[in-house]
């Protein structure tokens, strides 16, 4: 799972829904591998404008990143030098790094669910469906 | 006509086979190509296609329709998730052959590699209002009932999950018709979704119509004894 998905997924349960706490999910125990992906400036300024930069923040700081800006970097232009360092950097983190093996639990409902293999598994056992 | 991705070392006993329907889709999603690509030009979109399978038809829309896209692919089934995974793998280092680029032996793919396959029933553990394109080929065939989720890996009905649809084939696909405002992003949303004849489909188009869609039948098709439609949904603006 890349790191870039825990953007788009949270918690299955239907009561946590409406919780703010629901989404980003924590993640503990993560063991990471980097893959390389062809390195794209003008796709990640471009993907920059959809993501939740605080859901980037707290997940980056459960996986022992605490480097980011804290706002979202805008308008960097990939012939700047100090923006391409920017733009390298979220290029590893968001696109190379996958999460292999670990745990996301959900900051409102506390339920564990677990990535293995690269695959997070969502399903709910019957009661909490 | 854009190639069809391989699929290959997948397990049918576990994991279902693409058949007619799947190749419909991708039909579909040929003839949708310039529509779908004009409406994702100004932005990333984040592609989810439910029930995965064999991954032929999120490799198929990866590969031929918007490689520059974040993907997230859902199924049910575990062993269809790592089938997803694998077949994109598969179509990776094909198209790293295809490159005739012998100066720089790279093995780097020369599109983003963004797929992600999800063990989720539908898109639960997907955030609201994110998803701009969605597809489903859903477990269709009406059945006295929808099987419940296994709980042993090696259990051999998993594959079962793929095609029964509960009364009229339709319980698992209203579940998300129901929900698709809640799941489509409301700006760009477009949802593709697969129907048989006695789903009654036209019924489907009327009653979502009615809830504010625009409902199309791109695509109609006799596949053996099955008449099998695919729906286009979006939003009235």
């Amino acid at each position: 799972m890349k790191f870039l998905t825990t953007n788009f997924v949270k918690c299955a349960v239907k009561g946590c829904q409406s919780s703010q706490e629901s989404f980003p999910l924590k993640y503990e125990e993560c063991q990471l591998v980097q893959e390389e992906q062809e390195y794209n400036p003008e796709f990640i300024t471009h993907m920059l404008e959809r993501l939740d930069w605080n859901a980037i923040l707290k997940v980056a700081h459960d996986l022992g990143n605490d480097r980011l800006p804290p706002n979202k970097p805008e308008n960097l232009d990939p012939i700047m030098e100090d923006d391409q360092a920017v733009l390298r950097d979220l290029h590893t983190l968001l696109l190379e790094t996958q999460i292999v093996e670990g745990k996301m639990v959900c900051g409102n409902c506390e339920h564990i669910y677990y990535i293995k293999n690269s695959i997070p598994n969502f399903l709910l056992p019957p009661h909490l469906c | 006509m854009l190639p069809t991705p391989i699929v290959k070392d997948v397990d049918y006993e576990k994991v279902y086979e693409p058949a007619e329907d799947s190749f419909l889709l991708l039909d579909c999603l040929e003839e949708e190509q310039e529509f779908i690509q004009s409406r994702f030009k100004n932005i990333i979109p984040i592609i989810t296609e439910i029930g995965g399978g064999s991954g032929i038809v999120t490799t198929f829309l990866h590969k031929n329709i918007l490689p520059n896209s974040i993907f997230i692919t859902t199924d049910i089934n575990p062993h269809a998730c790592e089938a997803i995974l694998n077949t994109v793998k598969v179509n990776k280092i094909d198209q790293d052959q295809d490159q005739d680029k012998p100066s720089t032996n790279s093995k780097i793919p020369t599109i983003p590699y963004l797929i992600d396959s999800c063990q989720m029933d539908l898109t639960s553990g997907i955030k609201a209002q994110e998803i701009d394109l969605l597809v489903f080929n859903p477990p269709y065939v009406p059945a006295e009932i929808v099987p419940e989720i296994p709980t042993n890996l090696n259990d051999d009905t998993w594959l079962d999950l793929a095609l029964m649809g509960g009364e009229d084939g339709m319980i698992t696909t209203w579940k998300i018709l129901d929900n698709l405002h809640n799941i489509l992003n409301p700006l760009h949303g477009v949802a593709y979704i697969l129907f048989c004849a006695r789903n009654k489909p036209d019924q489907v188009a009327q009653t979502m119509t009615s809830r504010g869609w625009n409902v199309e039948t791109v695509i109609l098709r006799k596949a053996g004894w099955e008449v099998l439609s695919i729906l286009k949904f979006t939003k009235t603006s």
